[in-house]
């Protein structure tokens, strides 16, 4: 199935064609990409770029179509600035993504999908999504054409971005979706204040340490995990304030930093303006926070968190 | 250093700096700065009373600023001479060191810098190598964990001489490490930063890691790396014996460096290739090895010495094989790692080499040179009668033609190293070059093109490179069309376009004009010199209407034998697709385009003419005296 096209190029070559997936034979094995990624350490431990580009290197088609450093790879490009050699290896991975497509081979990632039946087709996903996964397409129902949106599941990582942007709330993904994030929140019973609310993507925390850290704090910290912060609506903030919570912490990647690109400038922006319509009814009291931890800021989650807990007890105090 | 300074025949000039350097080979006149150090070298006795009173402290360049330094003051404690100096932008001017001085009398707020000239018959040159700067790499964290530190900084740190005489702290909290990552490659192998490998590091992470061994049994030492390079005699002996001590290599080259912010410890990110997982592990200390860079000021003393750099930023070796010493100017040589990274043993020997070759100038009561020299024929230069000119001046990359307006250019014949670019490139041929005069080269085109010229390619090949490149193909037994015809040249420089429009002129089927690729000529920028006049040439032939690929330009090293044949194929390709006839009428369209071009050459100094010149040169006529020391 893979090697229909190519019994006169080698892969190498074929990769090579494909803008981006120059500068392979460049990479001297160094595994800086390995180290620098998350993939390995927090969901998929088979993945690592190195070896992709190994098996680029080696004809190995078949095997390279079907390792998941093919089909995890976000793009954040946190190997990139740290590569030695220059070599974009997101590019060359995405590469070899399309080599597996055209091959027939498809994502093993759980993607979104769109309610038909609520979908507007205003669009506000296809500018949300950093890999461009959904596009508008006419598209008939009950004998009627309308636009709507349509995702490519190959290209959807699973982030969530468009989820937290949908308008009219017709995307979801098993495990993002408005009720699996909302059955996270849960208020405390035990009477200890402050209580707070804290939205934690899945790769902002980088070492176990930090993540052990968070766990640690006492009940009265609702921590809640979710795959990007670009996935929150302020909606939820909102409810969860709402719900007897003195406030929300939301805490993602720094901006360049992003696992998913874009989600954490995303979220961030949101919050911002969240905050600002607060101050315009009087209501900014600093309840809603959004930090963002970069990869070199080990155990700052420690002073942030206590930072909040302090605030919002003076805040208790105060009222 | 200090056997140096006492030696009778030794002239030690710390703190001076060379301005500019005149003259020629044994015939050096350089200038030379010494600055003012406001203590007199022959009275101060280096007791440094001045010092202890002195208020103010400033950092200490030479312990990397982690120890402090007085305004007045030696760098260290075997400086040589053991002369103090005052840093003029921190002192206040109290005059207590005046005062501690008392009878010695040695310091002297008024003094000035010195300019002096000095005659010089060789230079060598051994300005070293500087460290890279890590804190541009910011996923190593320099510069923000206190933790993470540079070998060097590392070397006076655990130095018996050092600010803390030897006592291994860290900076965070001065408590001694029980475990120290080494970290190899930092900046170099980069080509963010340096492509290059930097030579020595592998070794030196090592040696440190073993001496850190052997003080401190207890301590557990990683060394990361992408390879470990061992390539010299008991290097590799070296290696084994440090894994034997325990010290650990990791295969894998950090991609982040995180610190706990209570402990201030720091963890190292890497792979580990040979679990092939990530690691993080925790360090009390991590020392990073930076890469070796030229000198901040290389740019600065290769314009002075009219020297050339390597890409990178070293100074350049004449050719790396044969004459790994000398400088493309005669007389100025090499040593050490300015020419390049190189460990100590290297640097110690090639030091050596360069003073041995530095001693030949000295030593000699003549010097020989290649008798391929350029001279003046000064009854047809059009300065001489007052017109301006001066290209041949613009065309020597060795400085050697002394112009002035209304006079014929004077050759300095010991600096002249024989490209014939000024030849090529004098417009009314009032310059030859000896052994390769127009009339030779001239009689050589004649005689290859005698016989079917439409279907020969003229070679135009450079002495260093592509007659390289040809002769491999031959040596190599690379196929390449029988019409080829080489001509050799010293340099693509002295290809003047004359030649090729005479070749044209008289019919040739197709010209080759090719030398060696621009970094490697060997007449520093000779290979320029022709490829802008070629260049030139080809939009011309252009628009005259020339069939495209009958005129080419190729840059062709001596490794190239394959390029050599294939070029010269593609170019009987381009022969071959043109029909018989059609070439012939395109030989004849452009044959009065050609003529008239190539006019001034029928008007050259004949052969006998310039074997003349040959004995003018010999009997010291019209050119400086080569030699005299």
């Amino acid at each position: 199935m893979a090697d229909q096209n190519s019994q006169h190029t080698s892969f190498a070559d074929q990769v090579r064609a494909i803008p981006g997936g120059e500068h392979i034979e460049d990479c001297y094995a160094c595994g800086t990409c390995v180290s620098t990624c998350m993939i390995q350490q927090k969901k998929e431990p088979r993945f690592n770029p190195r070896r992709l580009l190994r098996m680029v290197m080696m004809d190995m088609r078949q095997e390279a179509f079907e390792s998941p450093t093919t089909w995890l790879c976000s793009a954040c490009d946190l190997c990139y600035s740290a590569c030695p050699q220059e070599i974009h290896i997101s590019s060359v991975i995405s590469a070899v993504k399309e080599l597996a497509v055209e091959a027939g081979y498809e994502s093993p990632l759980e993607t979104v999908s769109v309610d038909e039946e609520l979908c507007s087709g205003c669009g506000v996903c296809a500018m949300a999504c950093p890999y461009e996964a959904p596009r508008l397409v006419e598209k008939g129902t009950n004998g009627d054409t309308k636009r709507i949106s349509e995702v490519n599941a190959n290209a959807c990582m699973g982030c969530g971005i468009c989820v937290g942007a949908c308008p009219m709330g017709a995307i979801s993904r098993p495990g993002v979706s408005n009720q699996d994030v909302r059955a996270q929140i849960s208020l405390p019973e035990a009477n200890g204040h402050p209580r707070m609310a804290v939205f934690v993507c899945d790769w902002a925390l980088r070492v176990d340490a930090d993540v052990a850290l968070l766990e640690s704090y006492p009940e009265n910290v609702n921590i809640i995990h979710i795959p990007c912060t670009g996935r929150i609506d302020p909606e939820m903030a909102l409810q969860a304030l709402d719900s007897g919570f003195d406030g929300v912490l939301v805490c993602g990647c720094a901006v360049d930093e992003c696992h998913f690109q874009r989600g954490s400038f995303v979220s961030s922006f949101k919050i911002r303006l969240l905050n600002q319509v607060l101050g315009e009814v009087d209501m900014e009291l600093g309840r809603i926070r959004f930090i963002k931890i970069g990869t070199q800021d080990r155990g700052r989650i420690r002073s942030e968190v206590d930072d909040m807990l302090e605030h919002l007890s003076a805040l208790k105090v105060a009222s | 250093m200090v056997d140096a300074s006492r030696h009778p025949k030794v002239d030690v000039r710390t703190y001076t700096e060379v301005e500019r350097v005149e003259g020629f080979v044994g015939n050096f006149k350089a200038q030379l700065r010494e600055k003012a150090r406001f203590v007199f070298e022959d009275r101060c006795n280096g007791c440094g009373d001045c010092a202890e009173v002195c208020p103010i402290e400033v950092p200490n360049y030479f312990e990397l600023n982690i120890a402090p330094r007085k305004a007045i003051d030696v760098a260290m404690s075997q400086s040589v001479p053991l002369v103090y100096n005052i840093d003029m932008d921190s002192c206040i001017e109290c005059y207590q060191c005046v005062e501690a001085c008392g009878e010695l009398d040695a310091i002297d707020f008024s003094m000035e810098d010195k300019l002096v000239w000095e005659d010089i018959g060789s230079i060598v040159i051994a300005t070293g190598f500087n460290h890279f700067d890590p804190s541009a790499m910011t996923e190593y964290g320099y510069g923000r964990f206190p933790n993470v530190i540079t070998a060097m900084e590392m070397e006076r740190l655990n130095n018996s001489a050092g600010p803390t005489g030897g006592n291994l702290i860290r900076p965070s909290d001065g408590k001694n490490p029980e475990s120290i990552a080494i970290i190899n490659c930092v900046g170099s192998r980069d080509k963010r930063f340096n492509p290059s490998c930097s030579n020595f590091c592998c070794m030196y992470a090592i040696k440190n890691a073993v001496l850190l061994k052997q003080a401190y049994p207890d301590m557990e030492l990683s060394v990361y790396y992408i390879d470990i390079r061992t390539p010299s005699k008991g290097y590799e002996e070296f290696y084994d014996r440090a894994r034997k001590l325990g010290i650990r290599f990791i295969q894998g080259r950090p991609g982040l460096i995180t610190e706990d912010p209570e402990t201030q410890n720091v963890f190292v990110h890497s792979e580990d290739r040979d679990l092939g997982r990530v690691t993080e592990r925790e360090y009390d200390m991590v020392m990073l090895n930076q890469a070796a860079i030229p000198q901040p000021d290389a740019d600065t003393i290769s314009s002075v010495l009219n020297i050339t750099q390597s890409p990178g930023g070293w100074f350049m070796e004449y050719h790396p094989k044969l004459r790994p010493l000398d400088t493309p100017t005669d007389g100025i040589f090499l040593a050490g790692a300015c020419q390049g990274p190189k460990d100590i043993p290297s640097s110690v020997a090639q030091g050596a080499g360069a003073a041995a070759r530095a001693g030949r100038v000295v030593h000699s009561e003549e010097w020989e040179i290649e008798p391929t020299v350029a001279v003046v024929w000064e009854d047809r230069c059009i300065s001489a009668e007052g017109k301006k000119c001066g290209v041949c001046v613009r065309a020597c990359p060795y400085g050697s033609i002394l112009y002035e307006e209304g006079k014929a250019p004077e050759i300095v014949t010991a600096k002249c190293h024989g490209c014939g670019g000024c030849v090529a490139e004098c417009p009314h041929n009032a310059i030859t070059q000896l052994h390769f005069t127009d009339a030779q080269i001239l009689a050589q085109i004649q005689t290859l093109l005698a016989d079917k010229p439409e279907e020969k390619i003229l070679a135009f090949r450079c002495h260093w490179c592509s007659y390289g490149g040809a002769d491999l193909a031959g040596v190599s037994h690379f196929d390449y069309s029988a019409n080829e015809r080489g001509l050799r040249v010293m340099c693509s420089a002295r290809m003047d376009a004359d030649f090729i429009y005479e070749a044209f002129r008289l019919g040739a089927g197709a010209v080759l004009f090719s030398g060696c690729h621009p970094q490697d000529c060997h007449y520093i920028t000779g290979q320029r010199v022709g490829a802008k006049r070629a260049k030139r040439m080809l939009k011309q032939f252009e628009r005259v209407g020339m069939t495209s690929g009958r005129f080419r330009i190729e840059w062709i090293s001596a490794a190239e034998g394959d390029k050599y044949a294939r070029v010269v194929n593609e170019m009987q390709d381009v022969l071959d697709s043109i029909p018989e006839e059609e070439l012939q009428e395109e030989i004849e369209k452009l044959q009065p385009y050609m003529e008239k071009r190539a006019r001034r050459m029928r008007e050259v100094p004949q052969i006998e003419e310039a074997a003349s010149f040959a004995e003018k040169i010999a009997l010291g006529h019209g050119t400086q005296d080569p030699a005299s020391t």
